[in-house]
Order: C-alpha cells, then sequence, then structure tokens
C-alpha cells in the first residue's frame, strides 16, 4: 500500500503553488531516464573489457521468463539504438532491478509476495 | 497438521534498502528569464547536489536536455532552454519535514531570485509544484 503524501503541507513548506499530477515513469522519457542512468553509471573497467556499475560486485544467478528475456532485448536494442550504449539484456535488468528496489516499500514487497489465494487446508 | 504461523511483526524487513520511494525532480535552467543571457548552471547544478546530498541523503544530475516554458506575464513569451533534470529518491517523512521543506523551498527561491527566472519547477512524488515568489521568508 502506498503512502499518501501531504500535498498540501509540501506546498506551504516549499512556499509553492500546486500545479497538478504528473505521470513521468512511461514512455519517451522513461526511456529517455533509463538511457540516462545507463550513461551515468556504466564506466569501462580499469582492466578493460565491457562498460558496467562498478557498484555491482554481487553476482547471482536470475530465473526468468523467455518472454522477459525477450522483452529485455528488444529494449536494449532500442537503447543502442537511441544513445548507442552497449547495455547487455541482463545489465538493463540489473538497473531496473535496483531502480524499482529503491522505490518499493516494504508494504508493496509484502504484497508482491504474498500468495494471491489461501489453501483452504 | 496445521503450520504454525509466524507473526508478521517478527518478519525481517523484505528489503532494508526500499523506504526511499518519493522522487524529487528538480529543474536547473540554463538561461534567465530573458531566453538570451547564460545562467551559472553549473553552479547551480553543484548546489542543488550539494543541498539534496545534505538534506535528502542523494541526488542524480542528468546531461542537459532540451526545454521550453512559456512564459505568461511576458506576453507568453516562449523561453528555450537546457535544463538540468535532477532526480532525488527520498523518504515520505523526509520530503513532509518542515525542516527539509524550508531548506529546499529556501534553495529554490534563491535559485529563481538570483538566476533571474519566471519559474522555478518541482516535482514531488507524482504532483508538479511552481515557485515563483523568490522572496525569502
Amino acid at each position: 500500500m502506498k503512502t499518501q503524501l501531504d500535498m498540501h503541507k509540501i506546498a506551504k513548506g516549499l512556499g509553492a503553488e500546486r500545479r497538478g499530477k504528473v505521470a513521468a515513469t512511461g514512455g519517451y522519457f522513461g526511456a529517455m531516464q533509463l538511457l540516462a542512468d545507463v550513461k551515468a553509471q556504466f564506466r569501462v573497467p580499469d582492466g578493460g573489457g565491457r562498460p558496467t556499475d562498478p557498484r555491482w560486485t554481487e553476482r547471482r544467478l536470475l530465473p526468468l521468463a523467455p518472454r522477459t528475456l525477450k522483452r529485455l532485448e528488444e529494449l536494449t536494442a532500442k537503447v543502442r539504438e537511441h544513445g548507442g550504449a552497449n547495455v547487455e539484456p541482463m545489465q538493463l535488468a540489473a538497473l531496473l532491478l535496483e531502480r524499482t528496489t529503491e522505490k518499493l516499500s516494504e508494504d508493496e514487497a509484502e504484497e508482491l509476495v504474498r500468495p494471491k489465494r489461501r489453501a483452504s487446508r | 497438521m496445521a503450520k504454525k504461523r509466524t507473526k508478521a511483526a517478527a518478519k525481517p524487513h523484505i528489503l532494508e534498502g526500499g523506504r526511499k520511494r518519493v522522487l524529487v525532480v528538480l529543474f536547473v535552467p540554463s538561461v534567465e528569464r530573458d531566453g538570451t543571457t547564460a545562467i551559472d548552471q553549473q553552479f547551480w547544478v553543484d548546489s542543488a547536489l550539494e543541498m539534496f546530498g545534505r538534506v535528502f541523503g542523494g541526488a542524480t544530475a542528468y546531461p542537459k536536455a532540451k526545454g521550453i516554458w512559456r512564459d505568461n506575464e511576458r506576453g507568453g513569451a516562449l523561453v528555450v532552454d537546457e535544463p538540468v533534470v535532477m532526480h532525488c529518491y527520498t523518504t515520505p517523512a523526509d520530503i513532509e519535514s518542515a525542516r527539509n521543506l524550508a531548506e529546499l523551498g529556501r534553495f529554490c527561491r534563491r535559485m529563481g531570485y538570483d538566476a533571474h527566472q519566471g519559474e522555478i519547477g518541482l516535482v514531488v512524488g507524482d504532483e508538479y509544484f511552481a515557485i515563483h515568489d523568490f522572496a525569502e521568508e
């Protein structure tokens, strides 16, 4: 469950005027943000090789559905096409995972992993 | 045999880093309200990063974008600029703190006044806020 922010309090505290709702997580803005994230975070390792985020020091196997992998491949192809960033599908997956975990609340995470329907016995 | 249920309160937190879920977006302009006089954008980007880091724990400044703004107080003149978009993830508690809001508002008013802006735009969560009055409170 999302926490409702007190927008009136925020406007008052900022000395600002409320201008209305925005939706800035998808579409072109979202794609450009993703590309900017790649450009901002990825670095060529000291010893050479493919650019990556130097903070990514842990490695785990991640199970995923074929259609998810296909979607990641399509997205990385678009990123390469638009910005020239050479990003691999699983690097994009790591970036998306990082962004989502930063934004996801504990309640939302619990809701995601909770079984939809409980067995009667 | 029924399994013993674990109390929800005893569960460990699933995502320890999942509390920073409010996105604050700030636009740092490149020109003054007249649309031609360049401002010291790098100074304001660095200052905003310092403020976001100190008050909210961090932020990211993206590469320059292309922007346009209609100045209704100057007969609808269009101001074309290259803003730097800054993203800061924070917590509901931190963004609703009167002290933090005062600091963020103060920064926006200072940038608006010193850089001769018509408006400073800020997105908090899913809402756009505009600051016009740059007088110090």
